[in-house]
Formats: structure tokens, C-alpha cells, sequence
């Protein structure tokens, strides 16, 4: 026995992983079987061991268990080691035979050879040789697992990279800058139309691809890149396919320096975007589209606020002319006809008069009414809330004795203009404070309700409401639904009309209930952010 | 005695009618009745000539008015040397707030919306600019 030489292979069988690896050892004696067969797995603990006592048990166990190494006698009783070496041999050529040899057996070598059993250990077994043998084997059998799994690996990658660019239409490739000659991935090919392979690359049948005023586009960045030693930015070229098509690649490349900063090769890549610019082109068309429209209507609506602009215009020039002329000679009439004895002439005179203030109190509330369509506002935060409260208490202090009750929400804040907020709440709040002056127990309320994701404001009073049949006379100019006497009348029933012009104005919408001698409630939403109009400021006519 | 005027610009017969009517009520000052801005600086400038425009004891102003308007008429009254300070009211029926704004810039005496009413005009009378 040799227990330093075990001893010494055990250390020096360590870096291989020998799990997995099997040796068929073959021996009719029984002797030498079991104890070679000891010392093999004293050495070689991992390896899985397998022993017959002749050449036909030998190839039964072989057949099972194809183990990669084979140790055998050769003068053996059934079948020897030759026959059973060549019968493994044709079963697998890689298999790795050992022939354990006595001198005498040297006839057989010539045919061992022939059969490809490239190792030999003589009889009597010399550890130390042996050992170097299956030592040397492994080392082969641990190597070309080794290779296999890289090559494997590699494969794997390659086959990923492929997938990969395939999947996300982008190629690559490499140019030798010495002489042009290229590589490219078969994406690469694909994205030009090619099969795979089938054609040379090259530096000009790279270009050839292009269009070409895209082709010296990117010859000029591909030999900037190479003169100063720079990547070639992306570069967006069109390629033209050998069936006609037409396709958009980002082209973007590096350049890669050999030992002495002479530019050597350049790798790239080469993206496939043509359905992204297409959907860009696509994008822009709707962008351009919808702006034309804009534009288009942004030209409607400024000719017809130019439209109203001339009418009010109209109004409070051209109208205002004739009325006060009328007015002047209305007065005229009133003082010559002082003294007169037909005293109704003077009464005639006077009632001509106020008819004029009328139509003139007309004008103002009209042009007012078209300024909060056509104005721009300021926006900002208002605190409706605080707004109603500050009104509340001044038509409280207006009329003291009236009993009003006031039932106001806190801080409720929206964006609108100040200015046009306050007026639209004092019609409102006005209103309330109006038509409630009968009441005993009047009572005004501000508040607000969610509805379906928007915010409603409302104005509900317990006074004289209104008939619900006369609904759509309610924010029309000029239209009232009370008889005149009945209540304090401002003598143009504008408020509601201005009201829901200040409304609109905010991007909002404006509608009321009623029941008559139960009270009304006007309801109205506001945009949360309103178009402030500066487009619709015009230069004022002179 | 030489009497003084009241000189009045104005293109409409009716309001012409008008303040001539309530002129004859508050004084006993003659009226010139121009009927477009560029009349009224011609004469103005004419009688700037002979000194006769300091017989001129009010300038009643329209400011709409046809060729020139009022608001040019009165930029040039304010650029001429001697008529610079003709004591200068504009009468008009719209209210452009810019329009009052610009007048009052160049210097004048009121701004009175028509029509015109006796007691308006004697309290923008000025005195007489020709010693008695």
C-alpha cells in the first residue's frame, strides 16, 4: 500500500469537482479487484466507483451506467478487455480506457491501439503511475465540462443577444477601420432587408443602405467620430430595403483605439424606429391640428367678441348721441312750457323725460352686461363666504328693522375674479334680500353641496320664489316675472342676466328652483380654473 | 363795446339747436357754431391771427366730430402758442373713460355729458377774458 501517495493525490485532486464522474474498473481477480478498488476510492472519494469480474459484466455495467473512465485487465475469462474495449469504444469513442497490463499481454497492445485505448498501467500496479493516469484523465474529463459549459453559456448568450436585439429591432455591428471589412448582427441584416449573412459586409455596403442624402449625413459623422476620436452621436438616417420599403434607424457608434491611440475599429448599433417617428410624425400632425383648430376658433371667437365689441359699441356711442339730444329737447320742452296754461303739456314733458333716463339706465345696464362677456379677468382666490357675509351685514344695516335671518357657510373658496364674483353675489344675495321682504321670518342661505365630483353653490331664500313656468324668462335681459309695483324694481331687470353672464364667464353653469310664496334657490358651479380670456382683449375702438 | 364769444364745435344741427338755446339763457355771449374739427381750426387759427381769439370766453367741444375730432382739435389748440390757453369744455354723449382721461391730460375746464344743462354752464363759465 501507498498511503503518502494517496495522501498526496487527495491534495492534489482538490480543484476539480469529480461529483458526477464514474469509473467501471474490470479484474477477474478477485484480489487484486478488491484492493485496487479500495485504494481507488481512498483516492478518488467523489468518484463513483463500479467493478465486474470480466469483460461481458464489464459492458452490462457500462451499457447502464456509461461511466467516463474504464479500467481493465485484459486477459479475462467470457470476454476480454480487448473485445470489451472496442465494444465500449463503439458505444461511445470519447470513452476513456485504461488497460492494466502484464508484460505477457504486450501481444494484444497493437490491436489495443488500433481500438483507441491510449492509456496502459503495468502489472504490478504501481499506485503512483496509476494514480497520474486517471489523474491526468479527470483533468481532461473536469477541462472539456469546463469548455462545454462555456460554450454552453456562450450559446445561451448569444442566442438571449439575438432574441434581444431582434425583439427590440436593434443590430449591431463592427467595422475594421484598416480595411473597411464589417460584422454584423443578424438583426443588423434583418433591419436592412437582408437575409442574415447572405451578402459581405462592408463599410460601403453599410452605406449603400441609405438614402442618399442621409448617406452622407452619416459618412460625415462616421469620419468626424474616427478624426476626433469620438462617438457618433445618434444620428436619424433613412435606409431604403431591397423591396422598396423605407425605414428610420438611430445610428450610434463608438470608436475603439488599438495600443497606440490610432483609432482601430468602430462598433455601433442600429436602431429601428420607424414606427416610433412614425408615431411621433403622428403626434405632431394632431398637435399641429389641434393647434390649427385652436387658432381657427380663438379667430371665431375674437371676430364675434369684435362683433359685440362694434354693437356695444354702437350702443353706447351712436344710441347715447340721439337720446340725449331727445333728452335735451325733452327739457327744453319742460322749462318753455313752465306757465303754460294747458298744464298737462308740463306733465307730458316730464314723462318724456324719465322715459329717456329709463332708456339711458337701458344702456349702461347693456353695456355692463357685454363688458362681463368680453372682459378678461383677474383671477384669483375668493372666499365666496366672506364675500356674502361683508353683503349681508350691508343690507342689514340698510334696513335695520327688517328680521333676516343669514345662513352662511364658512370659507368656502373658489378662483374666479374678485371684481365679477362680488357683483354676481350681490345680484344674488340682492335678490334674496328682495323678494323676501314680505316675510316675517325671512330667511337667506349660502351654501354648498358635491354632486357628482362638482361643487354647487347655491342662494335659497323662503320669499315670494317664483312660478317655475316662467323659468326660462329668469336670466334673459330686460324680462321680469313680477308686476311692477310689487316689489322695489331697479327698472331694467338685469341682475339675473348679468349674474349668468359672470357665471358662464367663470366656466360655469347657473339654473334656479322655485315655488311661489315658498322662496327660490339659484344654483350655480364654477370652472376651478377659468380661462382668464386675454386673448379676447382687443384694442379699443376710436 | 366788442363782445366776446362762445365758440362752439359741434356737427349736429339738434345739438347745436340745443346749447345755443341754453348759451342764450346764462349769457349774453355771441356764438360761433363750427361743424367739423378742421373748420374750427382754421378759424381758431385765424382768429389767433388778428387777436381776435381773445374775444373767445369758452370753447364748447364736441369730440365726435367729422375730418378731425375733438380730442386732435384739442391737441392742436394746446400746441398753437397763443391759443394754449383757451379755456376749453367738452361736451359728449358717450362715456369712454379713456376719451375723458386724454382730454383731461391736455387741459380742460369739465367734461360734461349731453345734454347740456344751464347750471352746468354757469358753473364752467369762465369770466370774460376782454376788460370791460
Amino acid at each position: 500500500m501507498n498511503n503518502d501517495a494517496a495522501d498526496r493525490r487527495n491534495v492534489a485532486a482538490v480543484p476539480y469537482d469529480l461529483s458526477g464522474i464514474a469509473l467501471l474498473y474490470v479484474e477477474d481477480e478477485i484480489d487484486a479487484r478488491n484492493m485496487v478498488g479500495k485504494m481507488l476510492a481512498m483516492n478518488y472519494p467523489k468518484l463513483k466507483l463500479y467493478t465486474a469480474d470480466n469483460g461481458a459484466a464489464g459492458l452490462e455495467l457500462y451499457r447502464e451506467n456509461e461511466p467516463e473512465i474504464v479500467m481493465t485487465d485484459i486477459n479475462m475469462p467470457v470476454m476480454d478487455g480487448i473485445r470489451m474495449s472496442r465494444e465500449i469504444k463503439s458505444l461511445n469513442p470519447e470513452a476513456s480506457i485504461i488497460a492494466v497490463t502484464a508484460h505477457s499481454d504486450t501481444s494484444y497492445l497493437l490491436n489495443a491501439i488500433e481500438i483507441g485505448i491510449h492509456y496502459y498501467v503495468l502489472k504490478p500496479i504501481n499506485y503512483d503511475e496509476l494514480f497520474s493516469v486517471i489523474d491526468k484523465i479527470l483533468e481532461q474529463i473536469v477541462l472539456k465540462r469546463l469548455v462545454g459549459e462555456q460554450n454552453r453559456r456562450i450559446i445561451e448568450s448569444e442566442r438571449q443577444l439575438s432574441g434581444a436585439q431582434r425583439i427590440a429591432h436593434l443590430g449591431s455591428w463592427q467595422l475594421d477601420l484598416t480595411d473597411g471589412s464589417m460584422n454584423w448582427s443578424d438583426e443588423m441584416f434583418r433591419i436592412c432587408g437582408i437575409d442574415p449573412g447572405s451578402i459581405p459586409a462592408y463599410y460601403w455596403t453599410f452605406l449603400d443602405r441609405f438614402l442618399p442624402e442621409d448617406r452622407e449625413l452619416i459618412k460625415k459623422a462616421m469620419r468626424d467620430a474616427v478624426e476626433n476620436r469620438q462617438p457618433v452621436s445618434a444620428q436619424f438616417c433613412r435606409i431604403h430595403r431591397p423591396d422598396g420599403a423605407l425605414r428610420v434607424l438611430r445610428v450610434e457608434a463608438e470608436v475603439i483605439l488599438d495600443g497606440e491611440g490610432v483609432p482601430e475599429t468602430m462598433i455601433g448599433t442600429s436602431h429601428d424606429v420607424t414606427e416610433l417617428k412614425q408615431a411621433e410624425e403622428q403626434i405632431r400632425t394632431l398637435t399641429d391640428e389641434l393647434e390649427r383648430r385652436v387658432v381657427q376658433r380663438t379667430a371665431l371667437l375674437q371676430a364675434s367678441v369684435q362683433e359685440l365689441e362694434r354693437f356695444s359699441y354702437f350702443v353706447s356711442h351712436d344710441l347715447r348721441a340721439p337720446v340725449a339730444r331727445l333728452e335735451g329737447y325733452c327739457r327744453a320742452l319742460a322749462e318753455d312750457c313752465t306757465g303754460c296754461p294747458v298744464t298737462r303739456c308740463n306733465q307730458y314733458a316730464e314723462r318724456a323725460e324719465r322715459v329717456v333716463r329709463q332708456i339711458k339706465h337701458i344702456i349702461d345696464a347693456f353695456n355692463n352686461l357685454t363688458h362681463y362677456a368680453k372682459c378678461k379677468l383677474v383671477l384669483e382666490e375668493v372666499d365666496l363666504s366672506a364675500v356674502v357675509r361683508s353683503i349681508a351685514s350691508g343690507f342689514e344695516q340698510s334696513e335695520p328693522e327688517r328680521q333676516v335671518e343669514f345662513v352662511i357657510a364658512e370659507r368656502l373658496l373658489v378662483r374666479g375674479d374678485p371684481g365679477l364674483l362680488q357683483i354676481a353675489m350681490e345680484h344674488l344675495i340682492g335678490n334674496a334680500w328682495k323678494f323676501t321682504s314680505k316675510k316675517q321670518r325671512a330667511r337667506i342661505e349660502f351654501g354648498c353641496s358635491e354632486q357628482v365630483g362638482a361643487r354647487v353653490y347655491f342662494v335659497r331664500d323662503n320669499g315670494a320664489g317664483f312660478n317655475m313656468k316662467y323659468l326660462d324668462k329668469l336670466f334673459k335681459p330686460f324680462q321680469t316675472i313680477h308686476s311692477p309695483g310689487e316689489y322695489n324694481w331697479n327698472g331694467t331687470a338685469i341682475g339675473l342676466a348679468t349674474v349668468h353672464s359672470i357665471i358662464l364667464r367663470h366656466g360655469g353653469r347657473i339654473w334656479a328652483e322655485g315655488e311661489v310664496d315658498r322662496g327660490a334657490a339659484f344654483y350655480f358651479t364654477l370652472e376651478p380654473n377659468p380661462e382668464p380670456g386675454d386673448f379676447m382683449e382687443r384694442k379699443q375702438l376710436s | 363795446m366788442a363782445k366776446s364769444y362762445i365758440f362752439l364745435v359741434e356737427d349736429n344741427w339738434d345739438d347745436a339747436f340745443l346749447v345755443s338755446r341754453i348759451i342764450e339763457k346764462v349769457c349774453e355771449e355771441r356764438i360761433i357754431v363750427v361743424r367739423d374739427g378742421e373748420e374750427a381750426i382754421e378759424l381758431l387759427e385765424r382768429m389767433a391771427g388778428d387777436g381776435s381769439y381773445r374775444r373767445i370766453r369758452l370753447l364748447l367741444l364736441d369730440l365726435k366730430l367729422p375730418k378731425l375730432n375733438g380730442i386732435e382739435v384739442l391737441q392742436s389748440i394746446r400746441q398753437s402758442h397763443p391759443l394754449r390757453d383757451l379755456p376749453v369744455a367738452v361736451l359728449t354723449s358717450s362715456d369712454n373713460d379713456l376719451d375723458q382721461e386724454r382730454c383731461r391730460a391736455l387741459g380742460i375746464l369739465d367734461y360734461i355729458f349731453k345734454p347740456l344743462t344751464a347750471e352746468r354752464l354757469q358753473r364752467v363759465l369762465p369770466p370774460s377774458r376782454i376788460p370791460e
